[in-house]
């Protein structure tokens, strides 16, 4: 499979030219992300995240090193406009990204944007309406909708420029648990329904786990990379750079450590609660 | 002796009254808080969580209903309402936004100041809550501009403790923070509760967070009360909490599946030790080391 996102050998800076401060970011990052995958990104305030993710559509450009979508270098200016249609970006703050005053209508000003035909502006919005389901308020005024609703909205936004990808920074932070597993079903079926591939960065473990890929970055820097399952069990390299891993996880190894035969891979609840009874089971 | 600081007696919100865009956000509210606890305030997006603490402190006030700190109606006297803000805090969600003075020394300083307190008493204060907050003096004379998010958000909250309200009201303390940064702020304010022996209210979307710091529970649905009660209490009700748009802790929730199997657990665990030792002794493993 080609990777669709690859940074090769990127370096970022924010300079403060009034206090003369350079503040270095991202230092020599690579990373190759396929098409298709669902990433999440993982690691403490201030470690480079929400930069890894301006710099995947050129609202950041890199001090060195290039970034690639899908083989265009973000840096090349006419190319601007392919890059934002392929990657679309949803952010924390829900009551940030919003501009209209009905849904439809918010749903429509990205498509809008791009010059669409207002009769394929309308299928567009309908559709991505439908997939996020909220297409039942689409008259309805934002400000009405719950936290979970309006992202939805805001990602049914995205949807209509149809891109191939869409990161995601920190979508769930604001919101209560219905909110959150509400955009993570959305988001979890668009990569699997419509094969678009996904970066999403969080603070919370438990949704990490429902990654194919989990990226843990400190400093700038990538340093744990790979499935969830293997991720999570560097237990004391997490908690280093202030992160956690899943209380089934750590249950788990916890475990593990006085004398059970226990999987120290567990990732959630639900496995950890098949393993205890079957523990069980062999007892008797 | 428990005493309570703070009543409500049918406490109703209704926003637009009278227009056709009418909407009760809060509806016959009826709870007492007893002094000294540490209440979690859950409920879904739009439950009436953040209508309900402002009129703890007057910012709102009731459509009906009344609202009592230490068995005082605050509305009684109209022109008292300051003094009830200056003994109720709230510090509100992304506090770090209102930070505005040039120093950290003067941003804390602030509330006190506008008590009108002494230069040497607002000083004293100033200290203390920065140490409640972890934070040493060499941050008195920084900008707070110059803080991490972190420590921008423990700089003003230190700003709402310095006024030593009798109620400190927390939304959503730890919302955007990283897994260390929540649990900074999270022992900060089990730490200044236990030092100061104020009531303390803190509104937050983690079950994991509120089982784990909260002596009572207050459950918001549909701009109604749906529960008050001890954390045990209220986390037994996991299907109707999932019902609401909520959830249980994670760790009660492995629990309360075992005992729906059979096995003969509590199902009052929050805490990794608490559920480590009780699987050990289920698995007969004898206790954690």
């Amino acid at each position: 499979m080609s990777s669709y996102i690859e940074f090769e050998n990127v370096s970022f800076s924010y300079r403060d030219e009034e206090e003369g401060t350079v503040n270095n970011v991202i230092k020599d990052l690579s990373l190759k992300i396929d098409k298709g995958d669902f990433v999440c990104v993982l690691g403490h305030n201030g470690c480079g995240k929400s930069t890894t993710a301006k710099l995947c559509n050129a609202i950041l450009i890199p001090d060195s090193g290039r970034v690639l979508i899908d083989g265009i270098d973000t840096k090349d200016e006419d190319k601007l406009y392919d890059i934002r249609r392929k990657v679309g970006m949803v952010f924390q703050n829900p009551d940030n990204q919003i501009v209209a005053t009905i849904v439809e209508d918010d749903v429509a000003f990205g498509p809008e944007n791009l010059g669409i035909d207002p009769k394929e502006i309308r299928a567009r919005v309908d559709e991505a309406l439908k997939q996020v389901e909220m297409y039942e308020f689409r008259t309805f005024e934002p400000h009405k909708l719950s936290g979970g609703q309006k992202q939805r909205v805001a990602i049914a936004g995205i949807i209509a420029m149809k891109p191939e990808c869409i990161v995601l920074d920190e979508p769930t932070a604001m919101l209560d648990p219905r909110g959150r597993r509400e955009v993570m079903k959305t988001v979890k079926m668009l990569n699997e329904e419509f094969g678009i591939t996904v970066v999403f960065i969080t603070h919370y473990m438990d949704e990490a786990v429902k990654a194919d890929r989990v990226i843990v970055m400190d400093e700038g820097k990538i340093i744990l990379d790979g499935a969830p399952r293997e991720v999570f069990t560097h237990i004391e390299k997490l908690r280093s750079v202030g992160l956690d891993v899943p209380e089934a996880t750590e249950l788990a190894s916890l475990l593990n450590r006085h004398g059970v035969n226990i999987r120290k891979d567990i990732l959630d609840i639900d496995e950890l609660l098949d393993c205890i009874v079957s523990l069980t089971e062999d007892k008797n | 002796m428990s005493v309570t600081v703070l009543e409500t007696e049918n406490l109703s919100h209704v926003y637009s009254k009278g227009t056709t865009s009418q909407v009760h956000a809060i509806r016959d509210i009826s709870l007492k808080i007893e002094k000294g606890e540490l209440v979690g305030i859950i409920g879904h997006t739009g439950s009436g969580k953040s209508t309900l603490i402002q009129h703890f402190n007057g910012l709102l006030k009731g459509s009906s209903g009344t609202v009592l700190l230490d068995g005082k109606d605050i509305w009684s006297d109209k022109k008292n309402i300051r003094n009830v803000r200056f003994r109720v805090g709230i510090c509100f969600q992304y506090p770090e936004y209102q930070l505005f003075e040039e120093t950290v020394y003067k941003d804390i300083a602030y509330g006190p100041k506008n008590m009108k307190l002494s230069d040497e008493e607002t000083d004293k204060r100033v200290r203390q809550v920065l140490s409640f907050v972890g934070l040493d003096e060499s941050y008195l004379e920084k900008s707070p501009f110059d803080l991490s998010g972190g420590e921008k958000r423990r700089v003003a909250i230190a700003g709402v403790m310095a006024m030593e309200p009798e109620v400190l009201i927390l939304d959503e303390p730890c919302a955007g923070l990283d897994p260390k940064g929540r649990e900074t702020v999270l022992s900060l304010i089990t730490s200044y509760r236990e030092k100061t022996g104020s009531t303390v209210l803190v509104v937050s979307h983690s079950m994991e967070d509120i089982s784990k710091i909260a002596s009572k529970v207050l459950v918001m649905n549909n701009s109604q009360l749906a529960y008050y009660d001890t954390v045990d209490g209220v986390f037994t009700h996991s299907s109707e909490l999932y019902d609401m748009g909520l959830n249980v802790p994670q760790l009660t929730r492995l629990f309360l599946k075992l005992r729906e199997k059979g096995y003969d657990v509590p199902t009052d665990v929050y805490t990794l030790e608490k559920a480590g030792s009780e699987l050990l002794r289920l698995l007969g493993k004898g206790d954690i080391r």
